[in-house]
């Protein structure tokens, strides 16, 4: 596993990845020190919503790990020497999992140190606030990371699908059909900072805590056991 | 093929399409230890049938086994394999020796450094070693992709198209590696376009032609229905129409055609007396020979006649 782990490491520390991973992931920190430099400054309200559940759940997190996530798999089947890892006596979980942990483990810091510093400007050192947008932002990593490695190993076109998922499901849908939340990352990802810190986060509409942590642990579990089952059923060029 | 020895590869009535395209149709042979030579032209579905052997693709119908068992999605089986693809595609950003250390850790070599020492030196590219990959030249990355390929000492061996990019020094060479490795009792399948390639070092041949077995056995047994089968040889002379009533005589020739532009064209089944016989029969007639060439010479045309016997 470690050997798959270093490989995909070395595969996806790209210049440009880490260039647009440094960009993005700055955003809200930037947009935290206008706010609170503004003489209009937004309320705590307004930005708890832009600034967490839409700039950085929703966009800046989905953006940075789809990025990383879809080219654990995709560059390997581009360039056709994924055959190397599936022809190696060990089981499939072993390629998968080391793979998403790799990812994680690039994409987690980027959003974790934003969400740090972009809640400790807006909540004045909040450190209870602090924590739980910090976590509540690595959980999103976590997920999103299941997510897009699996649609890496689907469809050849997985940031045009990823795009398109980050924007009308997550952007769109979840925020207007209350159904869709049951299933929308950004919402557990929300579930979450409510659950971690009540007293300053609202929680979003038909999703509690308790069940933001089962509904994570579902998404995560389940797509590592289809990225596996994908991995074990694909012909691999 | 079969023989005495019992199978090391079974392919049985395997066929793969994609779509509407039949790259394998209903293809059945043993394998058993030694060198099998899979000849082909290109596009004849060499590289599919060799990937649904290794299993990496899946077969749409029949079976593909290995030393008896299913080979698709069987990892612990991989670590019996050494398997060599076409694409030339490395991690150019490892260096040759971190990429033979990779692929000997994930197929459980116990002794790495010395297994990885052996592989590198039997490819003959210690010096290159401590090099990225991305720097190599296409030969030398067939080299050390073929070192990463024999590092777990595998038992059989897959290998598609290896000498592509090699130059004639390190043909030679991989050519005695491979009848090397051979003679120790491995199995080798070795896939290649090229005739003479094969010839060289398979004990037996598979010949694939569109997807289909078009003929299979001995080296020998393919090369006398090679050698059967019609040529068309065009002859430029002075004196087409006389060498032509001449020519038709030989037995070796089974017609003669006057082109409009004065070349003659003879079909002949026995092209090696034709060969010997022609020069004479111009010498004695008077007739000066400026061009003879054959018209069908190509693979393909070599293996079309062999599928339509």
């Amino acid at each position: 596993m470690r050997s798959v782990y270093r490989l995909t490491l070395r595969q996806l520390l790209g210049r440009w990845r880490l260039s647009i991973m440094t960009v993005l992931s700055a955003l809200p920190v930037v947009i935290a020190v206008l706010a609170t430099h503004s003489s209009s400054a937004p309320s705590v309200q307004e930005f708890e919503d832009v600034a967490f559940s839409t700039l950085l759940a929703g966009s800046i997190a989905p953006l940075v790990v789809l990025a990383i996530a879809t080219a654990a798999f995709a560059n390997e089947i581009e360039d056709k020497t994924l055959a190397n890892l599936t022809l190696a006596a060990i089981p499939r979980w072993q390629i998968v999992l080391p793979k998403l942990l790799a990812v994680i483990t690039i994409a987690a810091p980027f959003i974790a140190v934003s969400a740090l510093l972009t809640s400790h400007i807006a909540f004045l050192a909040d450190a209870k606030a602090t924590l739980a947008v910090t976590v509540s932002a690595v959980v999103g990593v976590v997920l999103y990371s299941s997510a897009f490695v699996w649609l890496g190993l689907v469809t050849t076109q997985a940031i045009g699908v990823g795009l398109l998922y980050i924007v009308l499901w997550e952007g769109f849908f979840s925020r207007f059909v209350s159904g869709v939340r049951l299933l929308s990352i950004r919402h557990y990802s929300i579930a979450w900072m409510h659950g971690l810190d009540a007293r300053r986060f609202a929680a979003p509409d038909h999703l509690g805590f308790t069940v933001a942590i089962i509904t994570s642990a579902i998404v995560f579990g389940g797509f590592l056991l289809l990225s596996i089952r994908r991995l074990r059923k694909m012909d691999v060029p | 093929m079969s023989g005495d020895r019992a199978p090391v590869i079974r392919v049985d009535g395997v066929s793969r399409w994609f779509g509407s395209v039949v790259a394998v149709s209903d293809v059945s042979f043993d394998v058993t230890p030694g060198i099998t030579g899979l000849l082909g032209p290109n596009g004849a579905g060499k590289t599919t049938l060799l990937r649904l052997i290794t299993g990496l693709a899946a077969t749409s119908s029949g079976t593909v086994t290995v030393l008896g068992e299913p080979v698709r999605d069987n990892p612990p089986l991989y670590g019996r394999l050494g398997v060599m693809s076409e694409h030339e595609s490395v991690y150019g950003f490892l260096e040759g020796r971190e990429f033979v250390e990779l692929m000997g850790r994930l197929r459980g070599v116990r002794s790495l450094e010395r297994a990885v020492d052996r592989a590198i030196a039997l490819v003959d590219l210690a010096d290159a070693q401590h090099r990225p990959m991305g720097t190599y030249s296409r030969g030398m990355r067939q080299r050390m992709r073929l070192a990463a390929t024999l590092v777990h000492d595998p038992e059989i061996l897959i290998l598609d198209e290896p000498l592509n990019g090699a130059d004639p020094r390190q043909r030679v060479h991989f050519q005695q590696l491979l009848k090397e490795l051979a003679a120790d009792g491995r199995t080798i399948v070795l896939s290649s376009h090229i005739l003479e390639e094969v010839e060289q070092v398979a004990d037996t041949v598979l010949l694939i032609v569109n997807g289909k077995l078009a003929a299979s056995g001995g080296f020998r047994a393919i090369r006398a229905a090679l050698n059967e089968r019609p040529y068309h040889v065009r002859v430029m002379c002075d004196a087409p129409r006389k060498l032509a009533s001449a020519v038709v005589t030989l037995d070796s020739v089974d017609a003669v055609n006057v082109d409009p532009d004065g070349a003659i064209v003879v079909l002949s089944r026995n092209v090696r007396d034709l060969q010997i016989e022609l020069p004479k029969l111009a010498q004695a007639a008077a007739i000066s020979l400026r061009r003879v060439e054959p018209l069908d010479d190509s693979l393909e045309s070599v293996f079309g006649y062999l599928v339509e016997r």
